[in-house]
């Protein structure tokens, strides 16, 4: 079978570039068989992927040693779920899944929106280009299914710190968006090169935007829960690197995201938008390059190699095509900008959009900034979560203020009567509330300025939102048939209300370790520590096998107010394949209110324990925002049949 | 006028929140100070259950502290036995400015930028657009129902 996978990817690496050339010289050449003849490159592409995919799980199913990838990443004592996750566990088995993903996608274009026939060529000859770089790496420099010299009895097994659920969401997730944001970038580059510039290739691809935003946003909580149960340290978030490079276009789509309305709604901001999906797409390639490239240090260490130069490469050809192409298409770009105010939710937009592009540039210069010191000042520093955090926080918190002034400013023009009738509640709710915070005791000012502008963000949607629902009830129907027939009636604008509301959660969840407490115990049998109202006491240590590990574990009974509300077993594992890495499992009891967190941090001699317990309050608040947002993105995403015949018939009546 | 107020607010936000000076945050100097096994992590939140360099910086810390050094002579003892790369966070100082600075000086040099163009756009007469389609052709509006109807089936 590895031959079979081997052959695959060259095949597919040939297919690719075939289907770069052909939809290309179809066009030049005016032979319409010779471009579709891409699009059926792009299918052979996906089905030759899913064989060298079929062919690569079925080798680490089969702990085939022989194969290099399956030693280094499985063992025989690794259960069959983690077994498959390895698939995506190192660098070649995740390039391989990228390619798999794309081409996915591509046939997924390639069959459902084949309407678009003036593009397809373009997007077909972008996507395949990207599979052929991927191929190209997978064929080149690291295949899959090479071979080790002598086949050892036993792998070295899959990294502790990826037994972990998380294995099965955030590596697929995080994938799912960075391969999205491809769908666009190519529907942008085919606008560009076909001098269709209107809003047809942004309506085409709005839902593929949506999902790449949304995939992209599970992937950074599936890493950001996954951080706070496996790495023990207390935290979800600590501006690692390769987390930054998740953020980066992130943080872009979502500009892009908000931006295309006001070309929708208004004409404007064409080159603003093509710009921030050439910008999207680079970093959705520069995360995965910073995660395979081993330039910066990193959590994500385990996925070092040398292919850096070759993804940097890429960037640059990717970014060079897309800024030279805009650049020469500038005058057909050109549209006749109107404001009615700078007062209005226009404005609002674009502010938005400076700050989330804003919040970006801040952390790839974070990110690159010891690069840049060093061949600057020839100095080496770091630039760590102290620094991030300072630098960022006030940038979040003008986002979340932006966040509620934009459902109270009107389209075109906010009146003064306009401004006062949507202001007062919400303000006077945040007055109140704000006034009731500082006077409960001490606030650290940032948590009291971050809730405050959260409280006054809900309101301002909320009211809104109340406003529609009294509009239609003044027809005679009842509040929740109102609220019902208000959403379903506008997906985009309420769907967007949701995720914001879901993003406010999360917002005041991250502003609630302002008042996290901390403290550090070495404890005997029977023994007890206090932190805030909890007492836990020591009830010993114990020790078993799993099939995999030698755990030790410590129980402590936990008191809340005297009261016994839960026994937690914190544990140390020493995995049998990764003896020297011993691994914390904290044990974490979760109310709506704070989270109680605590890590073995190691048992002595003398039958002491270790211990770190940590209170983070409102963590439950970030899922319950997480779980929000997704029901936000599924309300926005969900199909209006009359804007599905609206654009099929618009693109027909202008292609006929 | 309108304008210059909200610059000035702007700038009053920036101002009020941005912190001015490095705070080590709940776990002390732990948690300002990088941890030096390579984790890119502090000494606070290094993820390794054992390590080695992390034990032996905060041992350090410990024992500057108990000798009575105020954290900024902790500082410079450490930065001088490790470089600069010990720090969390850059010094605010000369090239490093540029990280400290950069991001707020691009928002502002952007929103100016809105603003200016903003300004302009609003200052534009206004361009009249027909707000209906030019009409079709038989054949577009052959091939537009027929499509319709192969659509609703």
């Amino acid at each position: 079978m590895g031959e079979i996978g081997g052959l695959a990817i060259s095949l597919a690496f040939v297919v690719s570039l075939y289907g770069v050339a052909a939809p290309l010289l179809g066009q030049a050449l005016k032979r319409p068989e010779l471009a579709r003849s891409g699009s059926a490159a792009v299918y052979a592409n996906f089905l030759l992927l899913t064989i060298a995919s079929a062919a690569l799980l079925q080798a680490l199913l089969a702990r085939d040693f022989g194969n290099a990838y399956v030693a280094s990443y499985s063992s025989r004592d690794l259960g069959f779920w983690y077994t498959l996750a390895a698939f995506w566990a190192g660098q070649a088995g995740s390039l391989l899944f990228w390619a798999l993903l794309l081409t996915g996608f591509a046939a997924l274009v390639v069959w459902r929106q084949s309407l678009y026939r003036e593009l397809m060529p373009y997007v077909v000859a972008t996507l395949m280009g990207t599979s052929a770089f991927f191929t190209m790496l997978l064929a080149f420099v690291s295949s899959p299914f090479t071979r080790v010299p002598f086949t050892p009895p036993d792998g070295s097994g899959l990294n502790p710190l990826l037994q972990n659920p998380g294995m099965f969401f955030h590596p697929p997730t995080q994938y799912l968006g960075y391969v999205g944001f491809t769908i666009p970038f190519a529907f942008a580059i085919a606008a560009l090169a076909t001098r269709r510039l209107d809003d047809e290739w942004i309506r085409a691809t709005r839902r593929w935007t949506l999902m790449a935003w949304f995939f992209l946003t599970w992937g950074i909580i599936f890493g950001m829960q996954w951080a706070y149960v496996e790495l023990g340290w207390g935290g979800y978030w600590a501006w690692d690197p390769v987390e930054n490079a998740s953020l980066m276009p992130w943080l872009t789509a979502t500009a892009f995201l908000h931006s295309v309305m006001i070309q929708e709604k208004r004409g404007m901001l064409k080159v603003w938008n093509l710009v921030l999906i050439i910008l999207t797409f680079a970093l959705s390639i520069f995360g995965t390059f910073l995660t395979r490239s081993g330039v910066l240090s990193s959590v994500h260490s385990f996925a070092l190699s040398s292919m850096g130069p070759l993804f940097f490469g890429f960037i640059l050809l990717s970014l060079a095509a897309g800024f030279i192409l805009l650049f020469v298409r500038l005058p057909a770009l050109r549209s006749a900008p109107e404001l009615d105010s700078l007062v209005s939710r226009e404005s609002s937009f674009l502010f938005n959009n400076l700050i989330l592009v804003g919040a970006a540039f801040s952390v790839f210069l974070g990110t690159i900034f010891p690069m840049l010191s060093e061949a600057v000042r020839g100095v080496k520093i770091s630039v760590g979560p102290p620094f991030f955090n300072q630098v960022n926080v006030p940038i979040g918190l003008a986002l979340l203020l932006l966040m509620g002034l934009c459902p109270l400013l009107a389209w075109r023009k906010a009146s003064a009567r306009n401004l006062t009738r949507n202001f007062l509640l919400p303000a006077g709710i945040t007055v109140v509330a704000a006034g009731l915070m500082t006077a409960s005791g001490p606030v650290h000012p940032i948590a009291l300025v971050a809730f405050t502008l959260s409280i006054f963000t809900a309101a301002s949607i909320l009211q809104d939102f109340h406003r529609g629902v009294m509009v239609r009830r003044s027809h005679g129907e009842t509040y929740p048939l109102a609220a019902a027939r208000l959403v379903a009636r506008n997906h985009r604008r309420y769907g967007g209300y949701v995720v914001h509301i879901g993003m406010i959660l999360l917002f005041a969840g991250m502003a609630g370790s302002a008042f996290s407490a901390e403290r550090e115990a070495v404890l005997k049998k029977g023994q007890s520590v206090a932190l805030k109202q909890y007492t836990l006491r020591y009830e010993g240590p114990s020790q078993y096998s799993t099939r995999s590990a030698q755990v030790t574990a410590a129980t402590l009974t936990v008191f809340n107010s005297s009261k016994p509300v839960a026994v937690l077993s914190p544990q140390r594992n020493f995995h049998k394949t990764h003896p020297d890495q011993p691994m914390t499992e904290v044990a974490i009891r979760s109310t709506m209110m704070e989270d109680l967190y605590i890590i073995l941090a190691g048992l002595g001699e003398d039958g002491t324990a270790n211990f770190r317990v940590i209170i983070n309050p409102l963590m439950m608040w970030m899922w319950l925002g997480s779980a929000v947002l997704t029901l936000g993105t599924v309300i926005a995403f969900w199909p209006e049949r009359g804007e599905a015949l609206r654009n099929r018939s618009r693109y027909l009546v202008e292609g006929a | 006028m309108r304008i210059v107020w909200l610059v000035a607010v702007g700038a009053a936000f920036v101002l009020l929140v941005a912190p001015h000076h490095a705070h080590a945050g709940d776990r002390g100097l732990a948690s300002a100070f990088m941890c030096q096994c390579g984790c890119g992590l502090t000494l606070a939140s290094c993820t390794h259950a054992s390590c080695g360099p992390r034990d032996q910086v905060l041992g350090e810390i410990a024992a500057l502290e108990r000798q009575g050094r105020s954290p900024a002579q902790i500082t410079a003892a450490l930065v001088g036995t490790y470089g600069e790369v010990i720090l969390g966070a850059p010094t605010r100082r000369g090239f490093n400015l540029l990280a400290w600075w950069g991001p707020y000086g691009a928002i502002a040099a952007g929103a100016a930028l809105i603003l200016g163009l903003g300004m302009s756009w609003v200052r534009r007469p206004t361009v009249i657009t027909p707000d209906s389609p030019p009409g079709l052709s038989p054949q577009q509006r052959e091939h537009l129902e027929r499509e319709l109807v192969a659509f609703r089936d």
